[in-house]
């Protein structure tokens, strides 16, 4: 080591052989510095790949597909009355109009639907959907289509293949489409553009004949308000109008992706503090060591920047690699499902556009361990050059416990009261260890319940599991039953506008307890509180210009009218947004003899099969609510893989952050380790000692991690996809004792493997220290 | 003595005054609207979004289609033409807004800005004052459907004095309320753009100066007719003082067959009032709403000429109608001479009529004008809009100092030249007050070298003192069935011009 490093490239050049030389000294402990790193990285780049893709996957979709500002939705309409009236807007700078038919049956080798949907277009460049693949369609009459990603992705369908679509015959599939106004299937159904041309030029229809879609364009998108409010007033004549805005579709995608990334966030900075304090913890320890080389260097005239410097570089050597190996591990563990994920959502994948934030989550992963080294070394050199030559042991503040002071408990109590010496750094790693527990309770009873659910999206808002075709006198009986949480009538009929819009709207009531057993997230206004109050899908809304404090008229098959004032809207699924939630009350009075059936709320961890058993032998054959498993199962199942990867990752976090406490213990305490080698004590006895330490740390942390989320996370995240789906997120005894296991394997990891360093080490050279 | 040198202070401050001054004088600072209205100064436009911004004035563009432009002299006349205002009692049971939903030429039965035509009218008096004309043509159409009330609100804004916009003992009770369920109403407590309280404030007392000059009154279908179409009825009589409204459409109502808008025509309605009693008869066929009764709201049928001839007569001075009608001359200077034609249609109908003798009446005032220079004035134009208008358009044909022809209805800007062997004149309609572009007309008329004419005209836009015009114009502009979409601003050719007229041969 020279003593004088000095400026310059020749001290820059000394430096960093100084650094490589310290670290070929101690391969064990760069290899650990560079395990934590590596951890941290991972995550880092995990929740970055995550975060950047669903979080920016709309816009990015958005901007690719040119996706429209306004959808407008309608029973088939003369194209020549629609552009007029699209023309006589407001803010508009385009719209494209196309028919939309539904229920196409489409067959491509084994693969057969009866549920397509073709989108034939009508001239014009903008069309709403970006071309990922292949390229455009024609403008002849040639028989090609352009189909969706993820359904050519689900059915094996590849350019150039021939899709047999009834009713045209074999089509060439030219390209693939992404439209980001619906997702792909088999959440949505399979999706095929065509031109109208094609049909022109095949079956001789008119070149201008109606159409049912029209997508609008606006110059200034803040706007849409004001456009929606005029496009209604002119729609007069219209019928089935379903308006859908580019900013309403985000809110819905991101509010579902906001927990996912908000979960990942906060694991990834869980992942991240644990890395810096355990690293910091070892660099300080590890300058504590060198006190008396650092001194000599100091005395000899190097500078506290040029020490501090070369600490950090000495550790920037082995974060840098580490550092890119994990952002690169992080990055392949999450990318595929991401990448799936959001195909599903027809969304694309950041691409080259993840290269900045990964540089920046790698970085970030460099600077942290690299800071965390230096600042020790830095604060260290500020005293007098005499007190580092005169050296100081670990404890140089006195224990802020009274316990435990003093003997007692063997070898095991003495690595106890060695862990509580650092009160800071034991309440830290507690702290670290008990949040990832946490964590990855979480993840793991987030993936059981998904997985659990397989829920056709456009169900979520019902937490109901099962309903019956009973009358309402039978709710009581039934939610008698054991499993059974709740059970009510739930009144459902469809209701018509009273303004000739021709909107078909689903009303829906319950006597008492609305929104225990159907809630959709609120978007505006509250929920109904008084009696002639109805809270109502926002896609209602928009038909019908409604908002909180609106008042809403609709007229049911009785010939009766219910007059309700709205309380606020809400982001519905079900039913395209066209849903009227009331009080039974309301709807009785207008219609007493609306269709009634039993919705049963099971009681948490109730089995399903057990209580539609016990519903059959009373007479009330239930049914299941959950839609069909086909069209959800492939989202839950991406997800699921996502949240295991990084509950993976968060374990080998808490590994790390056990391994990286068991060995600061005994670096700091090498002196006593060898005294106690030196006096005879067995393997067996350091182990005892590590284990003392260990246990210290786990147990509170085991303890603090269940507890905060079965008390606090598991219910926040319940509340906040509450809307969603109703998620039982209350950790199961196996998965405590599966985590538990696996924190006291990850103990017993860390006490074999320090101990063994430990003992490697000649006891004369604890001695001398 | 030697100039003192700038300390670094006294340059800093010294360059950042210079700054502060280039940004006010109009490196980035926001335009402001001419405060007298003038659209040569500034005026409003519409960068394409649906909201107004002020813009650049327009300068005067010269047309010479009727003469060579020359040298301009002394100005003769200074003319103000304010037509279509529309003052409309908005909470009336007497008016059918639900027709608007079934689009042209029904869409004027609501508009999203009708409660404030009032404000509106104020506004324009404020920017005629300012331009200080020498006579104001009240072109025709100052109500909207007949009313009393609706009379009494503008002529008061005409003379000055307090206005209480409202009626009925709520000031405002109609299809615009927060609690009206029907979506094809703009509801501004509760529709994009949200203005909270608007349906109060416009309500509300409002003090106007006046007009406080000469004005002559055209009669326009709306002044005499319900909802310019209809001479009252028992029926309506009765629906105008009751208190039972008809807001939503009955059942299964339709639009009969062969009901067209005449491109020409004016968005007032179909020229046809058979049209409109059909559909009167099916609505009161359908779902009525109790309102508060008003007997302010009492129709006036044909007596409305003479109220608004005595009114701008001033009081204790003679109205000059002719057995009822408006035809009259009114000379302006020296060397001005205004012809008001009424080709009002007193048996209902939107559009004009010539009436038997007008034609020769016609000559016979252009050949006493002598020397003078003729504007000729009528609500509806005569060519496209009046039954008969071709007659009375050959009679000024033959006169060669005849200037321009003004007219309004149709709500619409555009200016024609007619060339005739007697030197032509200029056929102008000015836009309305109530539909979007909401501006008057000034017209000066100068003498230019070699003895013909030049005839200046720009538009003004209304002022506005409060916020409440300033909604009604945004408002008529979003309005997907306004003034926007049909154009009734014209083109650049249609509004600020100088119109040349050569010498009488």
């Amino acid at each position: 080591m020279s003593a004088t490093p000095g400026g310059g490239s020749r001290g820059r050049r000394r430096r960093f052989g100084d650094a490589l030389r310290m670290l070929a000294r101690s391969p064990r402990r760069a290899l650990f510095t560079a395990a934590g790193v590596l951890l941290a990285a991972a995550m880092l780049s995990a929740a970055v790949v995550i975060t950047d893709g669903l979080g920016g996957g709309f816009a990015r979709a958005s901007a690719r597909a040119d996706l429209g500002d306004l959808i407008i939705r309608f029973d088939p309409e003369s194209a020549r009355t629609v552009a007029a009236k699209l023309a006589a807007l407001p803010d508009v700078s385009g719209f494209a109009l196309r028919s939309e038919i539904t229920s196409v049956g489409v067959r491509f080798g084994a693969h057969r639907s009866g549920t397509a949907v073709a989108e034939v277009l009508g001239p014009g460049r903008r069309q709403g959907f970006a071309v990922v693949a292949g390229h455009r369609l024609p403008a002849g009459g040639a028989p090609d289509v352009l189909v969706e990603t993820a359904w050519a992705q689900a059915w094996g369908i590849a350019i150039g293949d021939e899709l047999d679509v009834r009713g045209l015959g074999p089509e060439r599939v030219v390209g693939y489409a992404e439209g980001p106004d619906d997702v792909g299937y088999p959440l949505g159904a399979p999706r095929f553009y065509l031109t109208r041309a094609q049909l022109v030029a095949r079956f001789g229809i008119p070149t201008v004949g109606p159409v049912n879609f029209a997508e609008v364009w606006l110059r200034d998108p803040r706007l849409v308000d004001e456009v929606l409010v005029q496009a209604r007033d002119e729609s007069y004549g219209l019928r089935g109008l379903k308006f859908s805005t580019r900013a309403g579709v985000q809110v819905l995608i991101s509010q579902a992706a906001g927990l996912v990334i908000d979960l990942l966030v906060a694991l990834s900075v869980i992942a991240l503090v644990t890395a810096a304090v355990m690293l910091g913890a070892a660099a300080r320890a590890e300058v504590q060591r060198r006190l008396r080389s650092i001194g000599i260097r100091r005395a000899l005239g190097a500078g506290r920047w040029a020490l501090a410097a070369g600490q950090g570089l000495e550790v920037a050597l082995v974060a840098v690699p580490a550092a890119t190996v994990g952002t690169l591990a992080g990055f392949l563990a999450t990318h595929g499902a991401s990448g799936r994920l959001l195909s599903l959502l027809n969304e694309p994948a950041p691409g080259a556009g993840l290269i900045l934030p990964l540089l920046g989550s790698w970085a970030l992963s460099v600077a942290v361990p690299v800071l965390g080294a230096a600042w020790p070394a830095w604060r260290v050199t500020r005293g007098p050059v005499i007190g580092l030559l005169r050296g100081t042991d670990v404890a140089t503040s006195r224990p802020r416990f009274p316990w435990p002071a003093r003997g007692g408990g063997g070898l095991t109590g003495l690595g106890v009261r060695l862990v509580a010496a650092r009160p800071a750094r034991l309440v830290a790693t507690v702290a670290m260890l008990a949040s990832s527990t946490a964590f990855i309770l979480l993840m793991i009873a987030l993936a059981g319940t998904l997985s659990s659910l397989e829920t056709d999206p456009q169900e979520l808002g019902k937490r109901y599991e099962l309903t019956a075709a009973a009358p309402a006198a039978a709710a009581a009986r039934i939610a008698r039953l054991p499993g059974v949480a709740a059970a009510e009538p739930r009144y459902e009929l469809t209701a018509v506008d009273a303004y000739e819009l021709g909107e078909l709207v689903d009303v829906v009531a319950y006597p008492r307890q609305l929104s225990r057993f159907e809630a959709p997230p609120l978007a505006a206004g509250r929920r109904p509180h008084g009696a002639d109050q109805a809270e109502v899908g926002v896609g209602l809304a928009d038909a019908l210009g409604l908002a909180p404090g609106s008042a809403l008229l609709l007229e049911l098959p009785s010939g009766r009218q219910l007059d309700l004032r709205v309380s606020g809207t809400v982001n519905s699924l079900a039913y395209e947004g066209l849903v009227a939630y009331l009080p039974a009350a309301v709807l009785l009075r207008a219609d007493p003899a609306a269709p009634e059936q039993i919705a049963v709320l099971l009681a948490p961890r109730a089995s399903t099969a057990t209580v539609s058993a016990e519903m059959r032998r009373i007479g009330f054959p239930p049914t299941l609510t959950a839609g069909a498993v086909a069209r959800g199962a492939p989202l839950v199942a991406v997800l699921t893989t996502i949240l295991r990867a990084v509950a993976v990752l968060d374990g080998l976090v808490c590994l790390y952050a056990l391994l990286q406490a068991c060995a600061l213990t005994v670096q700091e305490r090498r002196s006593t380790v060898a005294v106690l080698r030196a006096c005879g004590a067995s393997p067996g006895a350091i182990a005892r000692l590590l284990s003392g330490a260990v246990v210290t740390l786990i147990a509170p942390a085991a303890a603090l991690g269940v507890l905060a989320e079965a008390w606090l996370l598991g219910p926040a995240l319940a509340r906040l996809a509450a809307g969603y789906a109703s998620l039982d997120l209350a950790p199961t005894r196996v998965d405590v004792l599966a985590v538990l296991a696996g924190l006291a394997l990850a103990g017993a990891i860390a006490v074999w493997a320090v101990t063994r360093r430990a003992l490697a080490e000649p006891v004369l050279a604890g001695l001398a220290r | 003595m030697t100039a003192r040198r700038l300390n670094r202070r006294e340059a800093l401050l010294a360059a950042a005054g210079g700054a502060g001054a280039l940004l006010l004088t109009g490196c980035g600072s926001p335009r402001r609207p001419a405060a007298d209205g003038s659209t040569l100064a500034s005026t409003w436009v519409d960068p394409g979004t649906g909201q107004l911004q002020v813009g650049p004035g327009e300068p005067l563009r010269a047309r010479v289609e009727l003469g060579p432009a020359r040298p301009v002299g002394a100005a003769l006349a200074r003319i103000a033409h304010l037509t279509d205002a529309h003052v409309l009692d908005a909470s009336s049971p007497a008016r059918v807004p639900f027709l608007a939903r079934f689009g042209p030429p029904l869409q004027s039965t609501f508009r999203p800005q009708e409660t404030l035509t009032v404000q509106v009218l104020a506004g324009a008096v404020h920017a005629i004052r300012a331009f200080a004309p020498e006579l104001v043509i009240e072109g025709g159409d100052l109500v909207d459907n007949n009313q009393a009330n609706e009379l009494a609100h503008a002529l008061t804004v005409l003379a000055g004095g307090t206005v209480h916009p409202g009626s009925g003992p709520d000031g405002y009770d109609g299809v615009q309320l927060s609690s009206d369920p029907d979506p094809f109403y703009y509801r501004p407590d509760i529709d994009a753009p949200r203005h909270p309280g608007l349906l109060r404030a416009a309500v509300a007392p409002l003090s106007v100066p006046g007009l406080d000059r000469p004005w002559v009154p055209v009669l326009g279908d709306h002044d005499a007719l319900v909802a310019g179409e209809l001479v009252p009825t028992p029926v309506t009589r009765a629906l105008a003082v009751g208190d039972r409204a008809l807001w939503q459409p009955p059942p299964h109502l339709h639009l009969p067959a062969g009901f067209r808008l005449n491109p020409s025509g004016s968005p007032d309605g179909p020229p046809d009032p058979r049209f409109v009693a059909a559909f009167l008869a099916q609505a009161l066929a359908g779902p009525t709403v109790t309102v508060g009764a008003d007997p302010t709201r009492a129709e006036l049928a044909f007596t409305v000429a003479d109220r608004l001839t005595a009114a701008a007569a001033g009081p204790g001075r003679p109205s000059p109608t002719v057995g009822g009608r408006l035809d009259g001359v009114r000379d302006i200077g020296a060397a001005v001479r205004l012809v008001v034609l009424d080709v009002t249609r007193r048996d209902g109908g939107s559009g004009g009529l010539v009436v038997p003798g007008q034609p020769a009446w016609l000559a016979e005032q252009l050949a006493a004008a002598g020397d003078r220079w003729v504007i000729v004035v009528t609500h509806q134009p005569l060519a496209g809009s009046t039954e008969g208008g071709e007659r009375l358009l050959e009679v000024m044909d033959r006169f060669p100092r005849v200037v321009a022809c003004l007219a309004g209805h149709t709500h619409r800007n555009r200016i024609a030249a007619r060339p005739s062997p007697a030197g032509g004149y200029w056929m102008i309609t000015t836009s309305s007050l109530i539909d979007f572009p909401q501006q008057s007309r000034a017209l000066v008329l100068s003498e230019t070298s070699g003895g013909g004419v030049v005839l200046d005209t720009w538009m003004l836009d209304h002022v506005d003192d409060g916020a409440l015009g300033s909604v009604s114009r945004q408002l008529a502009n979003l309005d997907a069935q306004g003034g926007r979409p049909f154009r009734f601003a014209g083109t650049p050719r249609d509004r600020n011009v100088r119109l040349f007229r050569r010498a009488v041969a």
